[in-house]
């Protein structure tokens, strides 16, 4: 072991590596703060310029865009109550407040030391658990893995918004598009229509940057929405050593949540800020002022939501399931690398995982200094009005569409997922569900006719051991809960 | 008759087209397979089944309307306009790559969508529609080594 770390320490310690996390961090918080931008939108956008890095270097960029995507979200929730990402909505209940009072600085001072502090407990249960939990998938075989996909395609539950049934349906329609292509087992041609460049299938860029960035962009150009930009107001002093120790105990609980609900495949930052949130303010002596402008509530909401990063990363590295839309889209950029995130990985790969876990480290030091040093120039580039954004966002899909194959297939394919996805943003059908089935539904089908064939037909190979039934009563409960939560109106689309 | 229930209608029209045409026209499944859950189209028969069904449950069950986030058509016919001319102008890119490359109509692309979205100071037109796809241009073929047709601009690679 300790060779291996010494080895990825080696394998981390270029130039390259130490530089990108911090253009991740940074490029990740910009789009968090720009309203209209996502963290998806950016990872997608990202991905197709990391084809020619190293593995470890492409993934540490989307990682660094991701962990940046998640504290950005807040700065514009803070200052103009529009925030960058769903899950920093909760942010905005007493960080705008804050932001009237004059009190801005100090607010953004607080949700990026609670951001840094659950970002920290997040990676380090990343780096305790993973392993552990790849050590026990190393017993897996094709039933078992069946269930456990099974069980992760509970996320889309998760992250279906209101409809679930919209959100099974644009499920479906992601795997029946992953079905297009030869046939894995008889090698006769699916949905190809004599059409060679079908054959392989359809590349996961086109589609990802089509559902993801294309819609919202079409929205707004047939729309004509207003292109008004809020002046950003940054007011008053920063937060205090003091201000951070009377906050603790909710940032604490907060980290903590977010690592749990993290791990959880489809909850997301939004549910942990809104329960880190609602602890805080049930355990707090300063209970009505919560909503007014209380300090302690921005860091419990940023703590819940910052929380969920490095813990949404343990199912994806050490089970090779994501466990949201935007560690889905990293399964893909490791795929695109010739990798398959997995208890195999951790065999074959430890090295390259322990590097991974370096720059995640790292990751939370860049974003400490990239919010504390360059918080008012982020703030103004969210000032950047649409009717330009827009555009030039557009020429970056093209473009980085276009490099994946040298192909012109792939843009089409591009723009017809745009127009895919843009009926769905009329209809309301949530567009992730339609991702993460993507990327599933091979692996899915994949292990389930690997396992008719151990079993000659017969699905009784599906409760083959405790492992499958494990998964099978946890895919069980987590619809159960999900219901139940719905019931309750528990936003759960982080 | 509610837009939710109307789509669920849709839905479950499509899966019946899926299931009857494109299918049986569109998997090519051997003469013999040892067993039914190991043919080519068991697989998106179980899928478009399940997408049928929850088609069926909008009807039966259509919800709420949702209303956040929902694309509001308030002059279809502006709009629409505006959509096709939106589509129109990607499409139109995507016809002209094979001949013209990569940069010239992307530096088209980008002034005739930011004057269509409303910019019309002309140092902001002029600078960001030329230097975005050079510079794009730039980092694909020198720093990642991804050869980018440049089309009529061909004679500039050197």
């Amino acid at each position: 072991m300790a060779d291996s770390i010494l080895e990825a320490f080696y394998l981390f310690l270029t130039f390259q590596n130490i530089a990108i996390v911090f253009v991740g961090v940074l490029i990740g918080t910009i789009i968090g703060a720009i309203p209209g931008m996502t963290t998806p939108m950016g990872v997608a956008l990202a991905l197709p310029f990391t084809f020619t890095m190293q593995p470890v270097t492409g993934i540490l960029l989307l990682l660094g865009i991701y962990k940046g995507g998640l504290y950005g979200g807040s700065i514009t929730a803070i200052l103009i109550k529009a925030p960058g990402t769903p899950a920093a909505s909760c942010t905005v209940m007493d960080g705008y407040p804050l932001t009237q009072k004059g009190e801005a600085r100090k607010a953004l001072d607080m949700a990026l030391y609670a951001s840094c502090f659950a970002d920290l407990i997040s990676n380090l249960s990343l780096i305790l658990f993973a392993g552990v939990l790849a050590g026990f998938a190393l017993k897996f075989g094709p039933p078992e893995f069946f269930t456990l996909i099974v069980f992760s395609l509970t996320i889309i539950a998760g992250v279906s918004g209101e409809h679930l049934t919209k959100g099974i349906i644009s499920a479906g329609m992601g795997l029946l598009f992953a079905t297009i292509g030869l046939d894995m087992v008889y090698g006769t041609n699916r949905f190809v229509f004599d059409n060679w460049q079908l054959m392989g299938g359809l590349s996961f860029i086109p589609v990802l940057i089509g559902l993801f960035a294309l819609p919202e962009i079409i929205r707004y150009f047939s729309q004509k929405v207003s292109d008004q930009i809020k002046p950003v107001k940054m007011s008053g002093m920063g937060a205090t050593f003091a201000d951070f120790k009377r906050s603790f105990k909710s940032i604490l609980r907060g980290s903590f949540i977010g690592v749990v609900l993290g791990t959880i495949p489809g909850i997301g930052g939004a549910p942990a800020a809104f329960l880190s949130y609602s602890e805080a303010k049930r355990n707090s002596k300063n209970l009505d002022n919560f909503g007014k402008g209380e300090l302690e509530g921005v860091a419990a909401a940023e703590a819940g939501n910052n929380g969920v990063a490095g813990a949404t990363m343990i199912p994806l590295l050490a089970l090779g399931v994501p466990g949201d839309v935007i560690t889905a889209v990293i399964l893909g950029a490791f795929m695109i690398h010739g990798l398959r995130p997995g208890p195999v990985m951790f065999v074959e790969n430890l090295t390259m995982i322990y590097a991974l876990f370096i720059g995640i480290m790292l990751s939370s030091a860049y974003l400490f200094m990239i919010g504390k040093f360059s918080i008012r120039a982020i703030s103004r580039i969210s000032e950047v009005p649409n009717r330009i954004l827009y555009p030039v966002v557009i020429v970056f899909c093209l473009f980085g569409t276009f490099a994946i194959n040298n192909s012109a297939f792939d843009v089409l394919v591009m723009l017809l997922m745009g127009c895919v996805g843009y009926l769905m943003l009329i209809f309301k059908i949530p567009a992730p569900p339609f991702l993460i089935a993507f990327i599933l539904g091979p692996l899915l089908e994949d292990n389930f006719r690997q396992s008719m064939i151990l079993s000659e037909g017969s699905f009784s190979i599906l409760l083959r051991s405790g492992i499958c039934w494990f998964f099978w009563a946890l895919t069980v409960l987590s619809i159960f809960l999900l219901i139940k939560s719905r019931k309750k109106n528990i936003p759960l689309n982080g | 008759m509610s837009a939710e229930r109307k789509l669920g209608i849709a839905v479950v029209l499509i899966s019946i087209l899926l299931l009857l045409i494109l299918i049986p026209f569109g998997v090519d499944t051997p003469n013999q397979v040892s067993h039914i859950t190991l043919s080519p189209d068991f697989w998106p028969k179980i899928i478009v089944s399940i997408i049928g069904l929850m088609g069926m449950l909008m009807i039966i069950n259509p919800g709420v309307e949702p209303q956040e986030g929902t694309v509001k058509i308030t002059n279809p016919f502006s709009q629409g306009l505006r959509l096709a001319g939106t589509l129109g102008i990607l499409f139109l890119f995507y016809l002209l790559v094979p001949t013209l490359g990569m940069v010239a109509p992307a530096i088209v692309l980008l002034a005739s969508m930011m004057w269509f979205a409303g910019e019309r100071r002309p140092r902001y037109l002029l600078t960001i529609s030329i230097c975005t796809p050079f510079l794009l241009y730039f980092f694909f073929v020198h720093v990642a080594n991804i050869p980018i047709p440049l089309g009529i601009f061909e004679s500039l690679r050197g």
